[in-house]
């Protein structure tokens, strides 16, 4: 049987949401900022060796908001899992990361969330250690989707667990 | 001085000039046949490295070349549309004639087929409907003959978009990613109208229409091509009604591979 899962990516803008799903779907990164406007949706099969199945990630780039209350519920709808991205080197996108947390596990209580810290390849790893009682302790992977680290094993890491 | 002596000053005299010539003769064809060697031995090395280079050349003229050619052509057209519209109406205006005349052709063939079975039990039940209805005989034919194809059928989950089950007669497009952009187009009307109990029917997409049937836990869009009416329309939702109605349950909503076989074994 054919299984699917729909991820919905939030943030503010010019996190990266975006480059993340391009990088991990097209293995392709870019530069030249483009704005999301609305929705764009990205597919990606991840294969499970260890189940031996294969997952279909649909997966939901919302535009960016700088408040998550402005975010159109109806597209939270269903969703398997989120993931949050904000910029490492931007304290306006994780300045008020617990409290939109906080309304997103108000709005689709059981729905898994993952919390991405975005750019890692502009700052040292003294500068992320130095912010571990800020981010870091609601950060669950620092990735880069300029040079791709961190993000494969991001996307089927939550594969994984979306099927256990 | 004896007779041999005699003999080679007398050559010394007599040919002094022939001799250097054939000297001078015979260094020039030295140099020409140093000239031939040397530039087949340079060619002997050379060659392959031309080739290698000519081959690299050809197969990177796509990856160099490709973009500026296309940049060029772009500039070309954008600067000289005038005269591109020149060129290409003669061309596609054949293909568009070449076009019509063969639907028209098919289209006039078909109509003689219906014209020849008048007196057919289907003739007499149209000329019966068009003395009904008020609408013309030949109205009623082309109506016949222009029907509504289904495309694809798709069960879609509600919020999530995730596709529960398909059916179509030919894959072409990527069933994920098109109910998924469907549901989300469906999210932002329903939610920018803001009315409760409201929901978005149909949407048309160049030739395809997209009807939309909603139920409570997922809704169906069916795509459709060709003519898409009023009486196409109802008869389509009778069908997708009864089909939810009488031939699927809350567990079959769980069972993908389930919903498929029905939906398939239900349309075909």
């Amino acid at each position: 049987m054919k299984i699917s899962k729909k991820i919905v990516l939030l943030g503010h803008f010019g996190v990266g949401k975006s480059s993340l799903i391009r990088r991990f779907v097209e293995n392709t990164f870019s530069e030249d900022y483009k704005v999301t406007i609305g929705v764009h949706i990205f597919k990606k099969n991840v294969t499970i060796p260890e189940k031996g199945t294969d997952v279909s990630l649909v997966i939901w780039d919302l535009e960016g908001n700088d408040d998550i209350s402005n975010t159109r519920l109806s597209y939270l709808l269903g969703t398997h899992a989120f993931i949050y991205v904000y910029d490492v080197t931007r304290p306006a996108t994780y300045e008020k990361l617990e409290s939109e947390l906080n309304f997103l596990k108000e709005k689709q209580k059981n729905t898994p969330i993952t919390v991405v810290g975005n750019k890692e390849d502009l700052v040292t790893k003294a500068y992320i250690k130095q912010n571990s009682d800020n981010f870091g302790r609601l950060t669950d992977f620092y990735v880069s989707a300029k040079t791709g680290g961190k993000v494969d094993f991001l996307f089927s890491n939550l594969a994984e667990s979306l099927i256990k | 001085m004896n007779q041999d002596e005699k003999l080679s000053i007398l050559k010394d005299i007599l040919l002094t000039d022939e001799r250097e010539y054939a000297k001078k003769v015979e260094e020039k064809l030295k140099v020409v046949e140093d000239i031939v060697n040397k530039q087949k031995q340079l060619s002997e090395r050379v060659d392959p490295i031309i080739d290698q280079k000519l081959d690299d050349f050809v197969s990177q003229i796509p990856k160099t070349l490709g973009p500026v050619i296309t940049e060029a052509l772009k500039t070309e057209i954008k600067n000289s549309q005038d005269a591109v519209v020149e060129a290409l109406f003669p061309i596609i205006g054949k293909m568009i004639k070449k076009y019509v005349q063969q639907e028209m052709q098919i289209l006039s063939e078909q109509i003689n087929a219906k014209m020849n079975s008048a007196f057919s039990f289907e003739g007499l039940k149209r000329k019966f409907k068009s003395k009904r209805t008020g609408v013309s005989e030949t109205d009623l034919m082309l109506q016949e003959l222009a029907q509504p194809v289904i495309e694809q059928i798709m069960v879609i989950e509600k919020g999530s978009g995730i596709i529960i089950s398909e059916y179509s007669k030919t894959q072409a497009i990527d069933e994920d990613m098109v109910s998924g952009m469907l549901t989300a187009i469906k999210s932002f009307a329903e939610d920018a109208f803001e009315k409760e109990n409201q929901e978005l029917n149909y949407i048309e997409y160049d030739s395809f229409h997209i009807h939309l049937q909603n139920f409570s836990e997922y809704y169906i869009a069916v795509i459709i091509a060709g003519p898409y009416n009023i009486v196409f329309k109802s008869k389509l939702e009778d069908k997708l009604l009864d089909f939810a109605q009488n031939y699927i349950n809350k567990e079959d909503i769980k069972d993908s591979d389930l919903f498929s076989k029905k939906l398939k074994s239900f349309f075909e």
